[in-house]
């Protein structure tokens, strides 16, 4: 286990462009799995290589439970990492590949063989030491690059989106598999993956990216319900929080907001601080919205008109329009509703679970 | 109706092994059957076969001689080859430097050159360093004139391999050095054998550097030593054929070997 520590971490990979990890900082604690979240090209994999060694820091300091390791080279950074791509050697048996690390440390053959056939029956591979990788299926090769990381017994693990090669339901019981192994090893992981449902579900915390800068980290439920920004608030769910351009009318008794054609107020912002006619984004998730009305101050009533409908079998996406609003506003609703392309609904919204962003995407704090 | 598609596939491969092999066929005849007997009929068969006429060839036209010389030159030749060849494609496939690219243009475009354009310069420059007429020279020659179709072939190879193996050796605790002999080259080994087959096989039958470059009776190479039976107005056909034969052989069985190595290499695969 170890504390990773991130002090404005910056890689410039050529002079006058932007840089590809702009000063993040982020301290993953003892035994934590944290997740670096983002779409491609955020700057997560430069950061997670960076910490691995594989790149140089451009600037920034990184250390592992307090000592310095910007200079110190991969190998003796005590670190292992899982590819996206497996990355195991085509011309070595499972059992070399997984020695392979355990050789170059001047470990004791007798030692190798212990900690190997261990991570072998741990991950079920007993009966594939002798195969090569090619004989492998997609799962296999995914555990061998994992128990190269475990038999290690490094004091970090990194992954770098370690799923995405995998078919959906192999990646749902791998995943599973890797939080079992945090768990049971409690060691320092960071995870890297594009897969909002592999950060919620894995990470105890998430580290949202985006432009090569952090941009909000915290537990998965707290970044969902709390996003920081429109784009963290766009990012997370599927389908995204609804994102609503809105206009402050009035102070009268809460926020009141102007969305397309109609007006209501916002019960739970309390007095207002915003100027009438400020422009403002109004942020709903589509589990917030319900299509049929409901009463009482905490909801606001709008008509819609349904465009499109998904029924998922659990649940049904509807996508609708409002009068004077551009953007089709999604709702999650019912298993087996009564709506279809084309009919009228009344949405009614859930201004409780409401979000309002500035001109610059930021979150407004609601008072409470 | 699949029976007649077959015998006419079958008929055709038949056609084209002879059309293939009728040349090399007819050469190992003549091998066994003095000039003489082969001016009386060109084609027919070795009756009696005289096999003497390889020992003949061996130990009185010095065939030996030119055969530990090829020998010697084409293995030293191909051993350098393959070992700068794949240090510099791996480093021109993996490692991002300045004039990566120029360099290895400039070392690939040293091939539109016809070899009678630099063997007066070579020439000069052999005599210059005393290795003119020495194996040395010689062998020296084979590895500049090969080794840019050799880079060439390897590090469009290496250049294939996933930069996370590397990646992957790193972390593992390897240094550079190590990575390349313990990860790139095993795993190129396919690329490796194709350069290896390819450099034998040119080098072995290799004539116009070695003719101009070598005049010296002791360190004469196997198609030199060929050449001594085509005399200004007559040739020893049977003599030259027997030579043919004894120069073929290596060349037999380095391909028989690395093709198996190349086939399993192909089939191993898998760099996933």
């Amino acid at each position: 286990m170890a504390v990773v520590t991130l002090d404005r971490l910056t890689k410039i990979y050529d002079r006058g462009h932007a840089p590809a990890a702009d000063a993040v900082s982020l301290e993953v604690r003892h035994g934590e799995f944290m997740v670096l979240l983002g779409p491609s090209g955020c700057g997560k994999t430069t950061t997670l290589r960076m910490i691995a060694g594989l790149e140089s820091i451009s600037s920034g300091t990184l250390s592992i439970d307090g000592r310095l390791v910007n200079q110190v080279p991969a190998k003796d950074r005590d670190i292992a990492m899982v590819f996206q791509s497996y990355a195991l050697y085509p011309h070595m048996s499972v059992e070399d590949n997984l020695a392979f690390g355990l050789r170059r440390r001047s470990v004791p053959r007798a030692e190798i063989e212990r900690r190997v056939k261990t991570v072998a029956g741990t991950l079920g591979l007993s009966g594939l030491l002798d195969r090569k990788p090619h004989s492998l299926s997609g799962g296999q090769r995914q555990r061998v690059a994992l128990g190269r990381a475990i038999v290690r017994d490094p004091k970090v693990f990194l992954f770098d989106e370690p799923l995405s090669n995998l078919d959906a339901a192999l990646r749902v019981s791998t995943r599973g598999e890797i939080g079992k192994l945090h768990r049971r090893l409690g060691a320092t992981m960071i995870y890297v993956t594009h897969d909002q449902v592999e950060a919620m579900t894995l990470g105890q915390r998430i580290c949202i990216m985006n432009g090569g800068k952090v941009v909000q980290v915290g537990p998965p439920l707290e970044v969902y319900k709390r996003p920081a920004n429109t784009f963290v608030a766009a990012f997370l769910g599927n389908p995204p929080m609804n994102l609503l351009p809105a206009t402050v009318t009035g102070d009268s008794g809460g926020l009141a907001l102007k969305l397309g054609e109609v007006t209501f107020v916002l019960p739970a912002w309390g007095a207002p601080r915003l100027p009438a006619g400020t422009a403002l984004t109004l942020g709903i998730r589509p589990e917030s919205i319900a299509e049929h009305p409901r009463h009482g101050a905490a909801f606001a009533s709008v008509e819609a008109e349904v465009v499109q409908v998904e029924p998922l079998g659990a649940e049904t996406i509807i996508a609708t329009r409002l009068a004077g609003i551009e953007h089709d506003v999604m709702a999650r609703i019912g298993a087996d509703p009564d709506v279809e392309v084309g009919s009228k609904c009344t949405l009614s919204f859930d201004l409780a679970a409401a979000h309002l962003f500035d001109a610059s995407g930021a979150a407004i704090a609601r008072e409470t | 109706m699949p029976t007649l598609r077959r015998a006419i596939l079958l008929l055709l491969l038949c056609a084209y092994t002879s059309f293939a092999a009728g040349p090399f066929v007819w050469a190992a005849m003549m091998s066994l059957r003095t000039t003489t007997e082969i001016h009386r009929n060109h084609f027919a068969l070795p009756s009696p076969a005289h096999w003497d006429k390889f020992s003949e060839a061996w130990f009185n036209s010095n065939y030996g001689v030119y055969f530990a010389n090829s020998t010697q030159i084409v293995v030293s030749a191909v051993l350098i080859l393959t070992i700068v060849g794949s240090m510099a494609a791996h480093c021109l496939a993996r490692y991002r430097f300045r004039l990566n690219r120029a360099i290895y243009f400039i070392l690939f475009s040293t091939i539109i050159f016809p070899p009678q354009i630099t063997i007066i310069s070579l020439f000069q420059i052999l005599v210059q360093y005393g290795l003119y007429n020495s194996k040395v020279g010689l062998t020296l020659v084979y590895v500049a004139i090969q080794l840019p179709l050799t880079i060439y072939i390897l590090e469009s190879f290496f250049a294939r391999i996933p930069s996370d193996l590397f990646d992957a050796a790193r972390m593992d605790g390897y240094s550079d050095w190590e990575i390349f002999w313990r990860v790139s080259l095993p795993i190129a080994l396919p690329a490796v054998s194709t350069t290896v087959i390819l450099n034998f096989i040119l080098l072995w039958n290799e004539f116009l550097y070695a003719v101009v470059l070598i005049t010296e009776e002791a360190n004469r190479t196997l198609p030199l030593g060929i050449q001594r039976f085509i005399g200004d107005t007559q040739e020893d056909v049977g003599m030259i054929a027997t030579g043919l034969m004894i120069a073929i052989i290596p060349v037999v069985v380095v391909y028989a070997f690395f093709s198996e190595r190349l086939i399993q290499g192909m089939t191993a695969g898998a760099v996933k």
